[in-house]
């Protein structure tokens, strides 16, 4: 891992258009991320958790505001250039896991890297030592249907890692999983943050996932507020 | 991503959907059999057209007379030749070297009177008849009008074997599908020569036995009976060696004999100079005719009949592919969240949509190269039942043509058409959001 970055959110507004108007989800949202920390995010749902996530990642285009990760400002960046970002900056971790069933768990892991142009053979190589890592070497073969919750999971973490991201931005990464694999993968963004130094964004409802970040904000109505330690 | 990477995320997603993928390969493979049937048998028709219409020959042949040419009929098909001209091989030399001249195969021609040892079909014995043997070189006999309709060929150089056309069997009472029942009968072939006793012309006569080896339809010389040139040759020279100072003059030799070659059989290069070769062997003073004009016109016939095979091919081709575009539009909306995902870990516009033009193109792939496979094994079995109709008939079985370009071009074809098909899935799936991957914010 090559350490993480800040994460500089600057006045930002977001909306979406609904049938009888704009719906705001994130009203003149600041926040200010040191590399390498670990923040959680919490909220109601509907409070724009996972859009400020999307927009951090570089998945939702900017309206209004300043994002700026790792020295990019994602408002000027072209599609391609935020392609390019997600590939070498960001590693996601969502609720639903979000593995491809054709493929896999080794295959899921190492897809990040063949879009990052390695062959699939050094792809694999680097995927296996990832999923030993999250304590999959024996489930390398199987498909995402023949795992449970929590090893999906834990392939979608090492995945995240696959690039070697600056940043892992995890979306309610308990939110399906019971209590045990809960701990299990809060353990591991514990690990990436204070091993790897990457900086960990997660937005979620659970407190233990929120009481493990060393920065814990909530965000309420389109407004973001500090928790006091 | 490289191409190698889209083509193994795009095998994964077709095998995942595999009922889907297998019916729209159908599609295309239906469609692509029906255009390869269609196209095959319109080739070997039109294969079996024009080949009736040369007589088995080359299509460019042409056919030049001992006479001279008559002006007036210089482009019809079957020229009438006008005064004999002596044919010899200076001629055929100077012919061979004309512009557009591929080959040249004189054609030696004799008055013979014929005597068959086989009878008549009600078994009555043939009365002698006067016709004419025509001599070539057997070896040559590929570059002419020839085709074997039951037996054999001569063998080269033999001076004892014949073979005979439809007249002769219809002199027989036989026809093609009895043409077998004459082979190995056999023919005395008489040559007249002319003598003077006292003031009185008179002909003895010089008599060859021969085997019928086989039934011909043949255009090379006027004639019922073929034979090797070295059946021919002393025939002729026996006669026309008699034109010396004893009151024997040309006027009274079969004017045949009394030119070395009764005709020959000119190839052009191409179908397109048989015409300009008609014109140059014209003003060597040679009469020509050639099949030229209704070849051409058949041709023009057939192409239309292509033409309309060929859009009923396509338009089946067409509709596959819209089923090709709608299998992909659908799989576009089932997959928003895991084109997202893709995008999530840095897939490119371009890495989306190479993916889904991948899909498209390997269903067409396949379908194109199963529906070629299929549309040839069609034509054979259609073929089957067809030449059994004209084996019925009495006519040669037609050999289905492999058509090697149209099956390339149709697997081709199809797969383009799929891809460009599936472009519009593609673009739409390239275009989808990033954030499909986190579903509804």
């Amino acid at each position: 891992m090559t350490g993480g970055v800040t994460i500089a959110v600057r006045h930002v507004t977001h909306s979406y258009r609904v049938h009888d108007g704009a719906l705001v989800v994130l009203d003149d949202v600041s926040l200010d991320v040191a590399a390498g920390s670990f923040v959680s995010i919490m909220g109601p749902s509907g409070s724009g958790k996972s859009t400020l996530l999307a927009l951090i990642g570089g998945l939702e285009p900017q309206q209004r505001g300043e994002l700026v990760v790792g020295g990019h400002s994602l408002g000027d960046l072209s599609r391609d250039e935020l392609a390019a970002y997600r590939r070498t900056t960001v590693g996601f971790v969502f609720q639903h896991f979000g593995l491809l069933d054709t493929l896999t768990a080794a295959e899921n892991v190492a897809v990040a890297r063949l879009l990052a142009g390695d062959s699939r053979a050094e792809a694999r190589r680097r995927a296996l030592a990832l999923l030993d890592r999250v304590g999959l070497t024996d489930r390398s073969s199987h498909r995402p249907q023949q795992l449970s919750g929590g090893e999906r999971q834990r392939v979608a973490i090492a995945r995240a890692l696959a690039n070697e991201p600056r940043v892992v931005l995890a979306d309610e990464p308990t939110g399906n999983l019971d209590e045990e694999n809960g701990a299990r993968v809060v353990g591991l963004l514990q690990e990436i943050s204070a091993e790897d130094h990457c900086t960990v964004v997660a937005v979620t409802h659970d407190l233990r996932v929120a009481e493990s970040a060393a920065q814990r904000y909530v965000l309420s109505a389109g407004r973001l507020g500090a928790v006091p330690a | 991503m490289s191409w190698r990477h889209s083509v193994f995320l795009a095998s994964r997603e077709l095998r995942r959907r595999a009922g889907r993928a297998v019916l729209t390969v159908l599609a295309v493979a239906l469609a692509a059999a029906l255009l390869t049937a269609l196209l095959t048998i319109a080739l070997t028709a039109k294969t079996k057209v024009l080949d009736e219409l040369a007589k088995g020959g080359p299509l460019s042949g042409v056919k030049v007379a001992a006479a001279r040419p008559d002006p007036s009929q210089a482009a019809v098909d079957n020229a009438q030749p006008g005064a004999a001209a002596i044919l010899d091989q200076a001629a055929i030399d100077q012919i061979g070297e004309l512009p557009f001249v591929r080959s040249v195969v004189p054609v030696g021609v004799v008055g013979v009177t014929v005597i068959a040892d086989h009878p008549k079909r009600d078994g009555t014995p043939l009365a002698p008849f006067v016709d004419r043997l025509v001599g070539v070189d057997i070896t040559s006999v590929p570059s002419l009008p020839v085709t074997v309709l039951s037996g054999r060929l001569p063998a080269p150089g033999s001076t004892t074997e014949v073979t005979v056309d439809e007249g002769f069997l219809q002199r027989l009472g036989f026809d093609r599908a009895t043409a077998g029942e004459v082979v190995g009968s056999q023919v005395d072939l008489a040559t007249d020569r002319p003598v003077r006793i006292g003031d009185q012309l008179q002909y003895v006569q010089r008599w060859t036995t021969a085997e019928i080896v086989g039934v011909v339809a043949q255009d090379a010389g006027s004639g019922q009976v073929l034979a090797d040139s070295a059946l021919l040759d002393p025939a002729r020279q026996w006669i026309a060696g008699q034109i010396r100072g004893d009151g024997i003059g040309p006027q009274d030799v079969d004017p045949l004999a009394a030119s070395p070659f009764g005709a020959a059989f000119v190839v052009a290069d191409s179908i397109d100079h048989v015409g300009a070769v008609r014109v140059e062997v014209a003003a060597l003073g040679y009469s020509t005719s050639a099949p030229e004009n209704i070849i051409a016109s058949v041709d023009r016939y057939l192409r239309v009949v292509e033409i309309v095979l060929t859009s009923v091919g396509v338009i089946a081709l067409a509709v596959a592919a819209i089923g090709i575009s709608n299998a992909a539009l659908a799989s576009v909306r089932e997959r928003r969240r895991e084109i997202g995902v893709l995008k999530a870990v840095g897939a490119t516009d371009r890495d989306i949509r190479r993916i889904f033009l991948v899909e498209s193109g390997a269903l067409g792939l396949i379908g194109g190269v199963i529906g070629v496979m299929l549309g040839y094994l069609t034509a054979v079995a259609v073929a089957v039942v067809v030449n059994r109709y004209l084996i019925e008939q009495g006519f040669g079985a037609v050999p289905v043509q492999v058509p090697v370009v149209t099956m390339i071009a149709v697997t081709i074809g199809a797969t383009l058409l799929a891809v460009v098909a599936g472009t519009l899935p593609a673009a739409k799936a390239a275009r989808l959001p990033a954030r499909e991957a986190m579903g509804s914010l």
